[in-house]
């Protein structure tokens, strides 16, 4: 998988522009963040990758740098 | 996996209450209208049910119920042997919430009556213990109620979130019957992930005890183990998926629910949902679901599959011979 990839995929689920969002974005800090939409981005990330991230995974995770490496471990 | 065998008993009768006051969340106050409706897009849910009465007894719900399934099912209140309510939200803890219809209702004494303490999986583990306290019995006609549900409503913190555009009160009362036969009438796998207790829990706030819910690891715990559940089941009784003639699924979330779909690789026909218009009613969910999708028409084997899963973890699948002689759609009361 790509950088750009994840980052159009993330943008798309996350509904904010692909130009707005890098690897080092913040994700609790988008506007849209929230528990809903957490788990939204969670359960497509299970569809698109086949990766599971957990709570406490996602509670250790700051920047989208954090979820893209959790999903490249596995792939 | 625990595989159980049962045999003999048959769900004659399904009626569902629901409090009449309708939450829509294309209207809720606390998110913005885009939240709205990315909430009802993803969640499945625009309509729950909440009683008006915040002090609302479960037993106001478990009552009409009971009186119309009788009604229904033309069956005398004294050929009623075993009485059991799953919930979580009994108002007053004891006596258990079993007793107290039986007295209110007044039943006679030769009745097995008590409570069972479980949510989402409720149903089904519900439906399990009931059969074989049924084929345990020492005379030749046997009769079971189980009153299923809880008013969530109770214990949800309207702030929160990931509860509260989710869960909607409302009860089922199955009747179930046995006929001393020794066909299977249904074969069960029961499991328990106690590692995911911390998923959904209640808490002690200022306003009282509240449900605590953890959205990811529900959905994690649901889809890591649920499919699983199933297809063992199956490979167990060698039935290919297209076998039973449904599938209902404790009404999770659309999120989880359409995951579960599609990790068995199943027809979305094949699969009914409540959750538009009825919301997440914990363990009176899979009977309202039969009472607002059933077609009697649509029968092939005579068998569904069932599958509760949630608060524990608790995960319980069934399938299960379905042809029951009363199937009501959800009874509208004032509460």
């Amino acid at each position: 998988m790509k950088e750009t990839d994840f980052l159009e995929f993330t943008a798309k689920e996350l509904l904010v522009d692909a130009n707005e969002i890098g690897l080092n974005t913040v994700f609790r800090d988008l506007p849209r963040w929230s528990s809903l939409n957490a788990l939204i981005y969670v359960s497509r990330i299970k569809e698109e990758y086949n990766v599971m991230i957990s709570s406490q995974q996602l509670a250790a995770s700051k920047s989208l740098s954090d979820l893209y490496m959790l999903i490249q471990a596995v792939h | 996996m625990a595989i159980s065998t049962t045999k003999g008993t048959l769900i004659k009768g399904i009626v569902t209450v629901v409090p009449e006051n309708l939450e829509d969340n294309l209207t809720l106050d606390v998110l913005s209208r885009t939240d709205q409706k990315a909430l009802v897009e993803h969640t499945g849910i625009r309509y729950r049910r909440r009683v008006l009465d915040a002090k609302a007894s479960i037993k106001a719900l478990f009552t009409p119920g009971i009186n119309k399934i009788l009604k229904e099912l033309d069956w005398d209140k004294s050929s009623i042997d075993v009485l059991i309510c799953v919930t979580q939200t009994a108002s007053i803890s004891i006596p258990s919430v079993a007793c107290q219809l039986h007295g209110d209702l007044n039943f006679h004494q030769d009745v097995i009556a008590y409570d069972i303490n479980s949510g989402c999986s409720g149903f089904v583990y519900g439906l399990h213990t009931v059969s074989q306290l049924l084929s345990s019995l020492d005379q030749p006609t046997r009769r079971a109620l189980i009153c299923c549900g809880d008013i969530s409503s109770a214990i949800t913190d309207d702030k929160d979130l990931s509860v509260r555009p989710i869960f909607s009160d409302a009860i089922s009362v199955v009747a179930l019957e046995n006929d001393g036969g020794i066909e299977t009438s249904g074969t069960f796998n029961l499991e328990t992930i106690g590692s995911g207790q911390n998923a959904i829990f209640t808490a002690e706030t200022a306003n009282g005890r509240k449900m605590r819910l953890d959205g990811i690891d529900v959905f994690n715990y649901s889809v890591s183990h649920v499919p699983n559940n199933i297809t063992r089941l199956l490979n167990h009784l060698s039935k290919p998926t297209t076998f039973p003639d449904l599938y209902i699924f404790h009404q999770a979330n659309l999120v989880i629910n359409e995951s579960i779909r599609k990790a068995i690789n199943l027809e979305k026909e094949k699969v009914p949902n409540s959750l538009y218009d009825f919301g997440n009613t914990a363990s009176a969910s899979i009977p309202l679901t039969l009472s607002t999708s059933w077609n009697k028409e649509a029968v092939s084997s005579g068998w569904i599959l069932i599958s509760g899963f949630g608060v524990g973890f608790s995960v319980a699948s069934a399938l299960v011979k379905f042809n029951p002689s009363c199937i009501l759609p959800p009874l509208s009361i004032d509460l």
